[in-house]
């Protein structure tokens, strides 16, 4: 019993958020509060241009008009939007030129993450392996981007959101919104009218992008929402992988999250899009604190033959609202979504994946490993629909849950809408818990009961893990375990 | 006529005044009633029964209902028919029956919705309450016309020990649900709910199931098949819930479609909410055309096209009828299948 005591013990400091440190550096505020004068604010900061002032703006009259979403099952204290501040930024002229002229705290922070901002850092990694470019978002505002000049070099445009409204509006202009449009929902609507920045991405016809580009966000500032906006278009027979890491601090207080990513595949261009979402889950005990995570996430497979495929390790947040999707417009154009979504403590999570078939002979494919463990909830929720266009549209659809525990929810929520005699959809669905057998019979071969279980986890998950690039994998394997300390036992 | 004030469908809208459940209600997404209802119609006038029903000559006993007049309660034994007979034009009326099975008796119940007139819409509700031990077999058959609409709710209650069966037959109307909930209390107790929709024309079905089991050990196995032509749509909702606590449930749902012409549609919305641990829970769910391999080779043993759909579609939906337990009834849903995809 004293070696029982002793590793619950051990597995409580490991369970400990391992990124909940805060920063100190001199940080900017917008007031408290939305108002059409914040919005202003906003796009005063960032000196844009009229037209997305004025885009900001009808948002935010239409915001006002909406309701937020209550179907999701989730239950939370909902955000009191007067308490939140809409916009932080790091105290420091706009635009740094270089690393030199960031704010060495905030470099120290993605240090602390290991976020390999410095190329040298990369180059002197391990021979051969693979370069990545990484845009880091602080807050609301992105830090610095690396790896730029390479990448122009291709004609590839990797930059902060706010860097793309400056030098190629033309582009942002073209394809903001044109996925998500503001009134799309309750968080789309609001993320349109205050978006600080993000990520944008532009890779010209024919080119496959030379490394994967990545993105790191980080909430930092108290009482602070982040909304970021981030733009993906893969020209005709363009080919790109994105990557996007999320950590916030430990805080009392829930911070509010809600991003709006937009991906646009034309001819033959393929985006694979991963997510390891790490942001802090709360308190394991109360609940207290932690991120709500209320994302929209859309591609839009507009090209014949496009590719997108969502990978998504969702871990963190104390509730979670995300449904990456595809809208496969494009004949003959792919969509698939694997997910990892493991909850644990007192978090909650309703996503899953929406694959609307709008084109002919379009494909989709869904796995999806929800993992529950301690008092959490964890819904899958999705939606496959064939339009009567959609001649010859093929779904496969695996949605598997693990229970760990008697107190964790498992639940399964597909809307399968089949609207032409050619569609052919198939979708199973499982819930089970971790077996008995399987952990009993890896402890007898001299496993720990953690071990065990992390390594009946991970083959659970393995098939989604395959999905990521080798370096995220390595890194969201881990964090699979980490997620899981002190669930058993 | 005074539309009873009933719990579920209070919750679901049904009660004159309230405004009726729409797409924008989540449990009505597929089954849109205030699209094809506006307001509530006037009440039926009385009429006179007509026919023998389809389930003639099965049942010991009969108790009929027509334009919503008929007993209230009864307990069940044997075999006992209900026949919901809706004789009306333009009008709406509400039934309502409480039926029970008492402790360790086995039961068979043949429920028929039987539809003459036009326009009509009907609303009925069935409290059925099974006592430790009991056993009841539901076999439903739902023959209304194509301009009817018709909401059928049964509310189903198991004791411990007590074992529920169901199936449902039905070729839709203009819209048409037939909604089963039931309360599980596991111990041993055992449900089966299946369903066969056969739809053509700009037929609407809606066959929606929710299981609670709330206590351990209980089993539930569900299979609904369905075929849908012309522009006919075809809906299955089924919810399946395990209460903290009920550990020890395996609950199987499966639901597969056949889209046989180009318009129409089927939407399925499988659901397991699951509270407890130690449970085994899956749902399979598929929609497509028919296999055309087989169809070829059909064709290539000289059947001609239609006659090769038709026997491959039966063979299809054939297999829920293979889990009826009365032999009857059992012969009469191949009779009825039979004939709907001439």
């Amino acid at each position: 019993m004293v070696a029982v005591a002793e590793t619950v013990k051990a597995v409580e400091a490991l369970a400990a958020y391992e990124h909940g440190f805060v920063t100190d550096i001199e940080q900017e505020f917008a007031p408290k509060g939305l108002s059409e004068a914040v919005v202003r604010y906003i796009s005063a900061k960032k000196e844009e241009p009229q037209w997305l002032l004025d885009w900001r703006l009808e948002a935010y009259a239409r915001w006002l008009q909406l309701e937020e979403p209550s179907w999701a099952k989730v239950v939370y204290t909902p955000t009191d939007y007067d308490a939140l501040h809409f916009y932080a930024a790091h105290a420091q002229k706009p635009g740094p030129k270089s690393l030199d002229e960031v704010d060495p705290e905030i470099l120290a922070t993605y240090a602390k993450l290991g976020i390999p901002l410095r190329e040298q850092e990369v180059l002197a990694g391990v021979e051969g392996a693979a370069k990545y470019a990484v845009d880091a978002v602080f807050d609301s505002v992105s830090v610095v981007t690396t790896f730029k000049a390479e990448l122009a070099k291709v004609g590839v445009l990797f930059m902060s959101f706010s860097e793309a409204v400056r030098e190629h509006p033309e582009l942002v202009r073209k394809y903001l919104g044109s996925v998500v449009p503001p009134s799309d929902n309750y968080y789309a609507c609001l993320n349109s009218a205050v978006f600080s920045d993000g990520s944008f991405v532009y890779i010209p016809p024919g080119v496959k992008c030379p490394m994967e580009l990545s993105t790191y966000f980080r909430i930092n500032a108290q009482n602070t929402g982040q909304f970021e906006r981030t733009l993906i278009i893969a020209d005709k027979g363009a080919k790109v992988s994105y990557l996007e890491g999320c950590t916030a601090p430990q805080r009392d207080e829930n911070q509010l999250h809600a991003a709006v990513v937009e991906l646009i595949a034309l001819d033959d261009a393929e985006i694979k899009y991963s997510t390891v979402q790490n942001w802090y889950p709360g308190d394991p005990e109360t609940g207290k604190g932690g991120i709500y995570n209320f994302v929209t996430k859309r591609a839009d497979c507009r090209g014949a033959r496009s590719k997108v495929s969502w990978t998504q390790v969702e871990t963190g947040s104390a509730v979670t609202w995300k449904y990456p999707s595809c809208i496969l417009k494009g004949d003959g154009s792919v969509g698939e979504f694997y997910s990892i979504a493991i909850t644990n403590g007192r978090q909650q999570a309703d996503t899953g994946t929406k694959m609307i078939h709008l084109g002919a002979n379009t494909r989709s494919r869904i796995i999806s490993k929800g993992i529950s463990a301690g008092r959490s909830a964890n819904t899958y929720r999705g939606q496959v629909t064939a339009h009567p266009k959609a001649h010859g549209a093929r779904n496969f659809t695996q949605c598997d849950s693990l229970l760990i525990g008697k107190t964790a929810a498992a639940h399964t929520v597909p809307y399968i809408e089949a609207r032409n005699g050619s569609a052919q959809f198939e979708h199973e669905a499982t819930t089970t818990r971790l077996s008995e057998d399987q952990l009993f019979y890896a402890q007898q071969r001299g496993l720990s009961q953690e071990e065990a279980v992390q390594l009946l986890v991970g083959g659970f998950v393995k098939e989604v893990l395959q999905e990521l690039p080798m370096e995220f994998a390595v890194e969201a394997q881990k964090l699979v375990a980490i997620s899981l300390e002190g669930s058993v036992g | 006529m005074s539309l009873h004030p009933n719990p579920l469908q209070f919750a679901a809208g049904l009660t004159r005044g309230a405004p009726l459940p729409s797409r924008r209600h989540e449990a009505w997404k597929y089954s849109d009633l205030l699209r094809v209802l506006r307001e509530l119609p006037p009440g039926s006038p009385a009429a006179e029964p007509s026919g023998q029903g389809p389930f003639a000559g099965l049942a010991d006993l009969a108790l009929v209902f027509v334009n919503g007049r008929g007993p209230e309660a009864a307990t069940l034994g044997g075999v006992t028919a209900v026949r919901f007979i809706s004789d009306a034009t333009g009008t709406a009326h509400e039934s309502r029956l409480r039926l029970r099975v008492p402790e360790g008796v086995s039961a068979t119940l043949l429920e028929s919705y039987e539809g003459h007139g036009s326009a009509y819409f009907a609303n009925t509700l069935l409290e059925i309450a099974l006592e430790p031990g009991a056993r009841l077999e539901r076999i439903v058959l739902a023959d209304e016309p194509e301009t009817a609409v018709s909401v059928s709710t049964a509310d189903v209650r198991l004791s411990t020990g007590a074992s529920y069966a169901q199936t449902v037959l039905t070729s839709g109307a203009r819209l048409q649900r037939l909604e089963t909930h039931v309360r599980h209390p596991g111990a041993g107790a055992a449900v089966r709910l299946d369903g066969v929709y056969v739809l053509a024309g700009a037929r609407h079905a809606d066959l929606t199931t929710a299981v609670d089991h709330e206590g351990e050990t209980g089993t539930t196995s569900q299979l609904t098949k369905g075929a849908v032509r012309d522009t006919a749509r075809g809906v299955f909702q089924g919810r399946i819930t395990v209460r903290k606590g009920a550990d020890g449930t395996d609950a199987r749902m499966g639901h597969h479609a056949l889209i046989l012409s180009d318009r129409a549609e089927v939407d399925a919305k499988p659901e397991l909410e699951i509270w407890a641990d130690d449970v085994s829970c899956a749902h399979g769910n598929t929609v497509g055309s028919l296999d055309q391999d087989a169809l070829f080779y059909a064709r290539a043993r000289g059947m001609d096209e239609a006659t090769a759909k038709a026997l491959l579609t039966e063979a299809f939906l054939g297999e829920v009828l293979d889990r009826m337990e009365h032999d009857g009834a059992r012969e009469l849903a191949r009779a009825w299948l039979q004939e709907r995809l001439q």
